[in-house]
């Protein structure tokens, strides 16, 4: 054993070592992307299955339909009227109709304020009391008055009013149901959901008159089409790229697929062959959305609040008709009062590749782990380095000093370099910190000023690293190459322990930023080759934050339609940073623009010569 | 960053930074306190400001503050709060007396700093000690260390614990041994745990005495039992301040005893509560007393063998109190960091500083976002907070093992100038 010590302990020093770690990390990035690729193979992804065994989806007869039709046509005339007529009008509307079904009815106001524009509106509920429950416990029904596109939710509001009626007549629930109708699909649910667990800001949104027990799930009806249908789709994206308890999309799987016998579609593959391509696809427009960490429908909001919620979307033209889809509510409402404790069991992070196939975290979590690490080997590397004496030269150098002399002939193997720590310190905590600047801009500006802020902020971060380069060189003391390796490291260091942290919260984030910004890694400062360092420079520039921001709102989005445009990508994020609370900007402004910045100085770094004072250890 | 000697205009420009600093982090975002005060990092059980108000309320209502459970801590903070005005109306006394507290704790490692006491005992004079820091950067690096910030922001009441601690060394460093032990005693008494600085602070009294001890071969423990009786007497008279403000002894049970006892398991950073949390309870009483054991432990061995720095052996302690102290927090791990820089000439021989800042770093962030998994969004378990709790004690604890290398190694090549550089080898 003490021999094999030290010939690790030999091996540490070994100059060849230390030419290791950027192939290290290459390998550690390349192994994390392909390893993403290899996972909707079948070795690698897994049948879904019902952990909770308490749920027993699709084990009741549904009842729903028969007459239950003629009142859901009565509902859909009365809610035909109101089309057009503002929010309160409607409100009255469906409470006098909530209150004829016997129900408690609340209100509440709501109003946002976002890049200037103010959204407003209120919120209606109506609680069904248990009749075998104590009201400590309740799962809700949401109807969004319109869906996420603005469209309104023709059929979907009548028919959560049918079921209020349906479910009503039943004494089987032992969990209270609530019936929300917002006005719209984000902002509506967000306040509610807030105020429901006091958690709102009552000088924006106004608190609930009255509730019910803990939320244990909740279903969201977006049905805007007015003929019949063919399958259903399951929207379950969250805030923060948050996703649901898998039971439950397992449970309305089994419901709609298993005993409806509808088709079930996800992440909007309209059509899905199961092969390895669209397998593929669905995975990464999960993760693209789990990234953007925006809302996706009005069960988004719920799920920051450990409220297991998904968004049911009936499509395509088929025989399928309203009673379908209420009895896939009535169905999946039956197995969430089976519950007997919270969601719990089953995955809360995972891929789904197909509506039957997944891979859970332990398989994929790896992959961005691994890009994190490469950031976090490099960052060490780069220590070790900057703390090596060029031994040769500091003996040629500094041999007339007879006392420094005989210190360095001597084989000193722990000499290391006295690192001067304050200028990388202070360099990398400014750009740090600068990430506010952004951050607080894009938030706070009003929209109309979002375009030419963004141009300009564009145009100021391509001048900044020059500018900080300058100020580099014309400091009383030059930059040393120490000094770059410092500077290179503290940054690459806080990179990889921000994604490594975000990896844990929100992994495609973290997997993206990860991406992106791998080439920081391997640019250095390169004062001899021009060609290197312009191709290092170009390939920065394309692959910065601001030009990755523009390329993806002029990018087609999913639907093969043109790209939202620039302002509308500026208006959605801060909508989404004032309203729900993404938190992607942040890490967009104060972790990546940062480490770009860094990067781009050390490419233009020109360090001059490297002289520090060799210390003894 | 190797200036020279602070003048009072460059230290007085320091303090008044970091009093602007903390002031405007109250003000410009008033939010920040209550978060803060609410994190588990931050706030224990034993230190928490939400508690220190609810004992306050019961207080001045004429209810024993320790009804109810919530409130363990010593009964004298409660006529120092309420001689402030009300909280809920003007809270910029409070925080100016917190900005104070922390002030006055910066002062005193400026003292101690100045001292050169880390460099040359009396009985040791490192080769390096010319090598230092000055006083005014120390007490930067304790000011402004995020940490120190955060628990004053957050009201931590450790921040009274760690000033005493801090003064009781600077008076013992400075000769006033009566002060030092005094200080000390308010360190105990709030918190209980600096009881077990008393030996080495006893020894550094010794060391730093204005006379140094005559012949007479007995002198040390004259000196030892008076300084004994100093504290003993500050704690009677303490406990019977606190008597007399409580009307009955019951505040021993539920100060002192909660730390004993770990009655309250909230989750915090440190490595007991989860133990506890799975311990069946007939093990309980037993696993108390040699975790309890283990804490006291080192005191007299680092006592002995660091004989001749005892500020070294203080040092080490409370980076070890920060680790397994029943109840720690960032601010324990504040006053260890602040303390590491006193050691600045032996930084050269640490052999882990990049991996001990690099854990430190993550955990840091890390434990927030598992605290968030656990709780918030109810996708993570008990397991993940109690691992970064893990990692964060590893990187404190390979501080204090590094440092306690580079301290002992320094100590030898003075003793064997012929190993100078050398490099040593485990067998």
């Amino acid at each position: 054993m003490p021999r094999l010590l030290a010939s690790a302990l030999s091996l540490r020093r070994d100059p060849r070592l230390l030419k290791l770690p950027p192939y290290l990390s290459l390998l550690c990035i390349v192994v994390g992307v392909v390893w993403l690729f290899l996972l909707p193979l079948d070795d690698y992804s897994r049948r879904t299955y019902i952990s909770e065994n308490a749920l027993l989806p699709g084990q009741v007869h549904t009842y729903f339909g028969g007459s239950d039709q003629n009142v859901f046509r009565a509902y859909k005339h009365e809610t035909d009227e109101l089309a057009g007529k503002g929010n309160i009008e409607v409100n009255d509307k469906l409470e006098s109709i909530a209150k004829g079904l016997g129900l408690k009815v609340g209100r509440q106001n709501f109003t946002y304020s976002s890049a200037g524009n103010t959204h407003s509106g209120q919120n209606i509920y109506a609680i069904l009391q248990a009749p075998r429950g104590d009201a400590t416990e309740a799962i809700v029904l949401v109807a969004a008055w319109k869906n996420v596109k603005g469209e309104p939710n023709r059929s979907g509001v009548p028919l959560v009013l049918t079921l209020a009626r349906y479910f009503k007549r039943w004494s089987l629930w032992s969990k209270d149901i609530i019936f929300l109708f917002t006005p719209d699909s984000i902002a509506g649910p967000q306040a509610w959901v807030d105020a429901y667990h006091d958690a709102h800001d009552s000088s924006r949104v106004a608190s609930l008159p009255l509730k019910s027990g803990a939320l244990q799930g909740a279903i969201a009806l977006d049905y805007t089409r007015e003929t019949r249908f063919q399958s259903v789709h399951i929207v379950y994206d969250g805030v923060n790229g948050q996703l649901p308890n898998l039971d439950l999309i397992n449970s309305v799987n089994h419901v709609a697929g298993g005993q409806m016998g509808m088709g079930v579609a996800i992440q909007e593959m309209w059509k899905h062959s199961n092969s390895y391509h669209d397998r593929l696809q669905t995975m990464l427009r999960g993760m693209l959305k789990q990234g953007l960490g925006l809302a996706s429908g009005p069960h988004s909001s719920f799920i920051p609040y450990h409220v297991d919620a998904v968004t049911l979307q009936p499509f395509g033209d088929g025989w399928q008709d309203e009673m379908a889809i209420g009895r896939v509510i009535e169905g999946t409402f039956r197995s969430l009062n089976n519950l007997l404790e919270h969601l719990h069991q089953s995955f809360f992070f995972y891929f789904l590749m197909q509506k039957e196939r997944f891979v859970s975290i332990g398989t994929y979590l790896p992959s961005a782990m691994l890009v994190a690490a490469n950031f976090t080997i490099m960052a060490i590397a780069l220590w070790v380095k900057s703390g090596q004496p060029e031994v040769q030269k500091v003996i040629t150098e500094k041999t007339e000093t007879a006392e420094e002399a005989e210190k360095l002939a001597l084989p000193n193997p722990h000499a290391a370099m006295e690192r001067d720590l304050f200028l990388p310190l202070v360099l990398v905590a400014a750009c740090q910190f600068a990430g506010v600047v952004p951050l607080y801009l894009f938030n706070h500006l009003s929209e109309s000023a979002l375009i030419p802020a963004f141009v300009l902020f564009t145009v100021l971060s391509a001048i900044l690293p020059f500018l900080l380069s300058n100020l580099l060189h014309t400091s009383a003391t030059s930059t040393t190459t120490q000094q770059y390796h410092l500077i290179r490291s503290f940054s690459l260091l806080l990179l990889g322990m921000f994604l490594s942290s975000l990896a844990t919260l929100n992994f495609s984030l973290a997997f993206l930023v990860g991406v992106f910004s791998a080439p920081l890694t391997f640019v250095r400062p390169c004062p001899n080759s021009p060609i290197l360092k312009w191709l290092s420079m170009a390939v920065l520039y394309i692959l910065s934050p601001t030009t990755v921001v523009f390329v993806a709102s002029v990018l087609p989005d999913l639907d093969e339609k043109v790209g939202c445009g620039l302002g509308e990508v500026l208006r959605q994020a801060a909508f989404a940073w004032d309203v729900t609370g993404t938190y992607t900007p942040v890490v967009v402004w104060c972790v990546w623009w940062p480490a770009w910045i860094v990067g781009v100085v050390s490419v233009l770094g020109r360090p001059g010569a490297g002289d520090g004072k060799v210390k003894n250890a | 960053m190797n200036g020279g000697k602070a003048t009072l205009g460059r230290t007085a420009g320091l303090y008044a930074g970091a009093a602007v600093l903390r002031l405007a982090l109250f003000t410009l975002f008033p939010r920040l306190p209550d978060l803060l005060t609410g994190r588990v990092e931050i706030s224990t059980p034993v230190t928490s400001f939400k508690r220190l108000q609810e004992g306050l309320f019961l207080y001045n209502h004429n209810v024993s503050p320790y009804d109810g459970g919530v409130y363990h801590q010593a009964p004298l903070l409660l006529p120092i709060f309420n001689l402030l005005p009300s909280f809920a109306t003007f809270p910029i006394f409070t925080y100016l007396l917190y900005i104070a507290i922390d002030i006055l704790s910066a002062d005193a490692l400026l003292r101690i700093a100045e001292s050169g006491e880390a460099g040359s005992s009396a009985r040791f004079t490192s080769p390096r000690r010319d090598k230092r820091w000055s006083g005014a950067v120390i007490a930067a690096l304790f000011l402004f260390n995020p940490f120190t910030i955060a628990t004053c922001i957050g009201r931590s009441t450790t921040v009274f614990t760690t000033c005493a601690i801090l003064h009781a060394i600077a008076n013992a460093i400075s000769g006033r041994h009566f002060h030092a032990m005094v200080a000390l005693s308010f360190a105990s008494y709030l918190s209980m745990y600096p009881l077990l600085l008393l030996p080495p602070l006893v020894l550094l009294c010794y060391d730093r005495q204005k006379q140094p001890a005559t012949g007479a071969p007995n002198a040390w423990i004259k000196f030892a039992a008076t300084m004994v009786m100093d504290v003993v007497g500050a704690l009677a008279v303490l406990f019977q301040m606190s008597f007399c403000l409580t009307g009955s002894w019951e505040f021993l049970s539920s100060t002192y005893g909660v730390q004993l006892t770990l009655s309250d398991l909230a989750p915090n950073i440190g490595l007991w509560w989860y133990f506890f949390v799975e311990m069946f309870d007939s093990f309980r009483s037993f696993f108390l007393a040699v975790f309890w054991l283990h804490l006291s432990s080192y005191v007299g061995g680092l006592s002995v063998r660091l004989r001749q720095q005892p500020l070294v052996v203080i040092t080490l302690l409370l980076g070890i109190f920060s680790i397994f102290k029943p109840y720690p927090s960032i601010a324990d791990a504040s006053l260890f960091l602040g303390m590491v820089p006193l050691y600045r000439h032996v930084f050269p021989l640490l052999r882990y500083s990049f991996v001990i800042a690099a854990i430190i770093i993550y955990a840091t962030f890390l434990a927030p976002a598992f605290y968030h998994l656990w709780i918030y969004a109810g996708s993570g378990n008990a397991n993940f907070f109690y691992a970064i709790t893990l990692v964060w004690g590893l990187g404190l604890s390979l501080l204090v093992c590094d440092l306690a290398f580079a301290v002992l190694r320094d100590e030898w090549e003075v003793e064997r100038p012929e190993m100078v550089g050398k490099e040593i080898r485990q067998i």
